[in-house]
């Protein structure tokens, strides 16, 4: 072997092994995602140690998914219809959906909050806001149903909304967009007498919804919103932007001010002026649309509010100088600190509670809106966060003195220090981060553990599927000193906003079936040898039952085309996790999934003569197939009798299978 | 019979009265798609599902095999049930509070009837419940397949794991059953301590704990207690102590007096046989009788009998017929009465 072989053998030798050593320390490297992996898996029947409730945005609903897994658990159908279960199509659950505007099929649902008691959530209701048209919506945590529709009448675009007070007292809706209060026909270009309304809905007795009170606001944007608590309790903030009442080209018309407004609301003084008659009335329809004991769904429709108007309340409303454009506005556990997202601004802002109640008594004011005393943000301000990135939006806390902030902009969560206001740590967000939630990271007790990012740009994350991919969430450990990523996850609609709380505040309460003793649904069928077909003019009612596997009647004649059928199925089951589904061909209409014990009514009107089959839609037992039945349509006029049954027509006790 | 035993037959009437809240058999269904399970309760009166539901949901799976619905109200034997054990309750507490034998034995045999038939019958029920399809009507069919649950034990049904086990009433009318065994077998050994299966049980109980007397030395030996000679050997007694010490005495009341006042922590008491002179037996086993009748040599007129019957004594001697406790608690209170009288002897 020459000199120059060897050498090059020697070379070789070298770097095969610092090859090696690479590949040994890149292995190490990657091993530490071991851990990560580690801790978001929850093994085949185990429990995921949080609820996660996130808004579905433009999908109108409720998504429920499990931490740290990221397991979808549910979409809770809110503001939307589901065609999935028949919310919103059957008969006992249209009325949901009614408006003063009639039957509005969807919303755009963005903040979900969970019921509080003493400034913690308790795990009884979950309130979620629709933004396009507004309303409020309360869902029951024990069968995860909403249960009640609030609409706000005197308002546009209900962004603001539903942030509660700490003892559930009130949840708040606001104004995202002025609008002439009230409603008429006004020039867009008369904006300048446009306003907005900041309103307290009752919220802390189940089926008894109302609006309680409205402020009549200045015409600006009224964008997020947070109750004071502990020391604050009694108030709450407001961020506010297009403070320069623009009506076109926002982008740039409404981002010309260095500083926007945080609304400071007393509503304990609120309640004050309402008991001294401060106020006026104000007319406006709205409804309110509940689930009765029966399970069936009634419109109320309600007339005129109570208006407050600032200055006739003076020390209800106070402005808080913030900038810039502010989004989010959170207030720290203590109920000491208000720290304002101001999205274009450079810095975090950070007011001061007691700083605030210092200027109002030494009337540090710059100037007065409307009635409403503007303070001196160097009155107010408690500290600054400097350099945390660019686009702050929302903030949350750990309870342990820390804050979290997102940066839409420069796509991160940042760790800051109350009080001290120095940056701790950051990490990127996969992209362009929304809101933030950290389990009870907006009440007075957070579960500190996680932390999850709610990201708008998805671009590379999951496997690509077409043009329209969906909206990323990521989970990440704030346990520690450093923040980790430990998962990302898609997610349904658009989180705007989420809630967590640990799984044991709500799994052990969870409903299985309804009981058909409890049934009072009018149209319940609660035996099969109930089951009947009634003819009332054009009208036929069918009062059916299903159990596996058949529908009792199976088999109906005597229908005719163009007559009005309504379905009553019952599920007469008793048992954990047997639903029934029903589905008629050629139905204009959805399907209706019936949980046991559970009554709902689909509507039918067939046009043409024909068989028409229907069956069970939710594979139910061994013989789910078999489940299925028959509806002659004859023609109009024709002289087929009515009859029906299971196992024999014309009997009107179908004979059983047992 | 002797307190414990009637204590014991009191026990026995509360454990069957029990079975009117508690049920007897449990039977539990437990298949991939029940992790929760579906359970059924044999009760007296009833035969109810575990959870709320659990019948409906059992009688609406077992259409599928064409098994009949499990309707309580169609069992005949739930509506007398209650009235037999009524009975077995009563009849347990009145040979409790009268004390009679011939209670106990009838009492005992007709719960072992009841308890074979009960059995028996239930047994029926399944074979009549997993054997006598409705085949016409019913959706699964395998041939020769049949849906009888154990008696006692698992078995698989299809996807069904079935166990039957007896649940806490089933629980307590063994209990029961076993208390009125002990006592039956406790009142035997105590009326014929000759019979060879209750010797050689009592030898297998006392040879394991307790020590066998000293033979006395008739005319040697001291009494522990009066410190004369032992003469009388139809009198004889002695206590061997936890620590195997024996102490002889010259008489029961020697006995019992030196158990009264110097409470020595002894392991067996053993008194002389009347009817066999020279013969110890365990004071726990003998029946006592004070009488003037019988001259004991220290003046307390008591003897001890290993196999002559309550009755037999009572008649003989015309007076109280006692136990052990008894003895020293006659000799307890004459002590006291000897104390509180007046000072008549210098």
């Amino acid at each position: 072997m020459s000199r120059r072989n060897r050498n090059m053998v020697g070379l070789t030798v070298l770097i095969v092994g610092l090859v090696a050593g690479l590949m040994y320390a890149c292995r190490t490297t990657q091993s530490m995602s071991g851990p990560a992996a580690a801790r978001v898996y929850v093994a085949p029947g185990a429990y995921d140690e949080f609820y996660a409730f996130m808004s579905g945005g433009f999908s109108g609903q409720v998504s429920v998914y499990g931490l740290p897994s990221g397991r979808m658990l549910k979409v809770i159908p809110v503001f939307s219809q589901n065609a999935e279960n028949g919310y919103g199509y059957s008969e006992e659950t249209k009325p949901m959906l009614m408006t003063t505007f009639g039957f509005i099929p969807w919303d755009d649902s963005h903040h979900t909050e969970l019921s509080q008691t003493n400034g913690t959530p308790d795990g009884r209701w979950l309130f979620i806001n629709g933004n396009n048209t507004p309303r409020v919506a309360r869902i029951d945590l024990v069968d995860f149903e909403t249960q009640e529709i609030l609409q706000i009448p005197n308002s546009a675009g209900n962004h603001a909304s539903p942030f509660i007070t700490p003892n559930s007292e009130y949840v708040v809706a606001s104004t995202r967009f002025s609008v002439p209060i009230p409603q008429r026909d006004a020039a867009i270009a008369d904006f300048k007498n446009f306003s907005g309304t900041i309103s307290f809905i009752k919220a802390n007795e189940p089926g008894k919804m109302d609006v309680a009170f409205q402020i009549m606001m200045p015409g600006y944007d009224y964008d997020l919103s947070h109750s004071g608590k502990g020391k604050s309790n009694g108030w709450a903030f407001f961020t506010s932007y297009n403070t320069e009442q623009a009506h076109t080209l926002l982008e740039v018309n409404a981002s010309k001010h260095d500083k926007d407004f945080v609304a400071a609301v007393n509503w304990k003084r609120a309640e004050a002026c309402i008991q001294e008659g401060k106020f006026t009335k104000l007319s406006g329809e709205y409804y309110h649309n509940v689930v009765g004991p029966d399970r069936v769904a009634r419109s109320e429709v309600k007339q005129g509010t109570k208006l407050i108007t600032p200055k006739d309340c003076t020390g209800m409303v106070y402005f808080l100088s913030t900038p810039k454009s502010p989004h989010g506005v959170d207030v720290d556990p203590s109920g000491e600190y208000i720290v304002a997202g101001g999205k274009l601004a450079t810095v975090i802002p950070v007011h001061s509670f007691d700083k605030m109640l210092k200027a109002i008594a030494g009337k540090q004011v710059e100037t007065e809106i409307d009635g409403i005393p503007v303070l001196k943000y160097d009155a107010t301000i408690a500290g600054e966060v400097k350099e945390p990135g660019l686009g702050p939006l929302h903030t949350e806390f750990d309870g342990k003195g820390n804050a979290y902030t997102s940066m839409f902009i420069s796509s991160e969560v940042v760790k800051w220090q109350l009080g001290t206001w120095q940056v701790l740590d950051r990490i990127p967000t996969y992209y362009s981060i929304g809101h933030l939630m950290i389990p009870g990271g907006d009440s007075e007790k957070p579960w500190g553990k996680y932390l999850v990012a709610l990201n708008k740009i998805t671009k590379d994350r999951f496997l690509p599927t077409g043009p329209e991919l969906a909206h990323a969430a990521q989970l990440i450990d704030i346990s520690g000193d450093k923040m980790q990523l430990l998962l990302d996850f898609p997610t349904i609609g658009e989180p705007h906003y989420a809630q967590a709380i640990p799984a044991d505040m709500l799994k052990d309460k969870q409903t299985k079936i309804f009981s058909l003793t409890e049934n009072k649904d009018r149209n319940a069928t609660l035996s099969e040898d109930k089951s009947r077909v009634e003819r009332r003019g054009n009208v036929v009612h069918i009062y059916m039952t299903a159990i596996r596997s058949h529908f009792a009647p199976d088999n109906i004649e005597g229908i005719q085309a163009g007559d009005s059928v309504y379905f009553h199925v019952t599920n007469v089951e008793q048992d954990w996790d047997i639903p029934h589904g029903f589905a008629a061909m050629g139905n204009n209409n959805a399907e209706l999934l019936l949980m046991p014990g559970e009554t709902r009514t689909l509507s039918w009107v067939p046009k043409t003569p024909g068989v028409y089959p229907f069956y069970c839609t939710d594979f139910c037992s061994a013989l789910h197939q078999e489940m299925q039945g028959y509806v002659r349509v004859s023609p109009r006029g024709s002289n087929v009798p009515l009859a029906w049954g299971t196992g024999g027509l014309n009997t009107s006790r179908p004979v059983a299978t047992k | 019979m002797k307190q414990s035993s009637r204590v014991m037959l009191a026990v026995a009437a509360a454990l069957i009265a029990l079975t009117f809240v508690l049920p007897l058999w449990h039977i539990n269904l437990q298949a991939p798609q029940y992790p929760e399970g579906l359970g059924m309760h044999i009760r007296l009166h009833t035969v109810s599902g575990a959870q709320p539901h659990d019948l409906r949901n059992i009688n609406s799976l077992n259409h599928y095999i064409g098994m009949k619905p499990i309707v309580p109200e169609s069992i005949p034997e739930l509506r007398y049930m209650p009235y037999i054990a009524g009975l077995l309750a009563l009849c347990a507490l009145a040979a409790a509070l009268s004390g009679r034998r011939w209670l106990l034995y009838g009492w005992f045999a007709l719960f072992a009837v009841v308890a074979v038939v009960g059995l028996m019958d239930f047994y029926r029920w399944e074979y009549d419940y997993g054997h006598n399809l409705d085949l016409e009507h019913a959706a699964i069919k395998i041939p020769g397949m049949a849906y009888q649950p154990p008696l006692i034990g698992s078995k698989q049904l299809l996807n069904f794991k079935a166990t039957s086990l007896p649940a806490l009433g089933g629980i307590a009318l063994m209990l029961a059953m076993l208390l009125g065994a002990i006592v039956i077998f406790l009142e035997s050994r105590r009326r014929r301590a000759s019979s060879l299966a209750s010797a050689a049980l009592s030898a297998i109980i006392a040879g394991g704990c307790a020590m066998a007397p000293q033979p006395i030395d008739y005319g040697k030996d001291q009494c522990a207690h009066c410190v004369m000679a032992i003469t009388d050997q139809r009198f004889g007694a002695e206590l061997i102590t936890t620590k195997g010490k024996a102490y002889k005495f010259d008489s029961v009341e020697c006995l019992a007096n030196y158990v009264i006042n110097e409470k020595p922590d002894f392991e067996s008491l053993w008194v002389t046989d009347y009817e066999r002179p020279g013969t110890l037996v365990s004071a726990d086993d003998a029946l006592f009788v004070h009488s003037d009748k019988l001259r004991s040599p220290m003046g307390g007129n008591i003897a001890a009998f290993k196999n002559a019957s309550f009755d037999e004594l009572k008649q003989q001697y015309n007076t109280d017929v006692m136990h052990w406790p008894d003895v020293v608690e006659l000799l307890r209170n004459t002590a006291a009465d000897a104390a509180r009288a007046p000072m008549t002897m210098p």
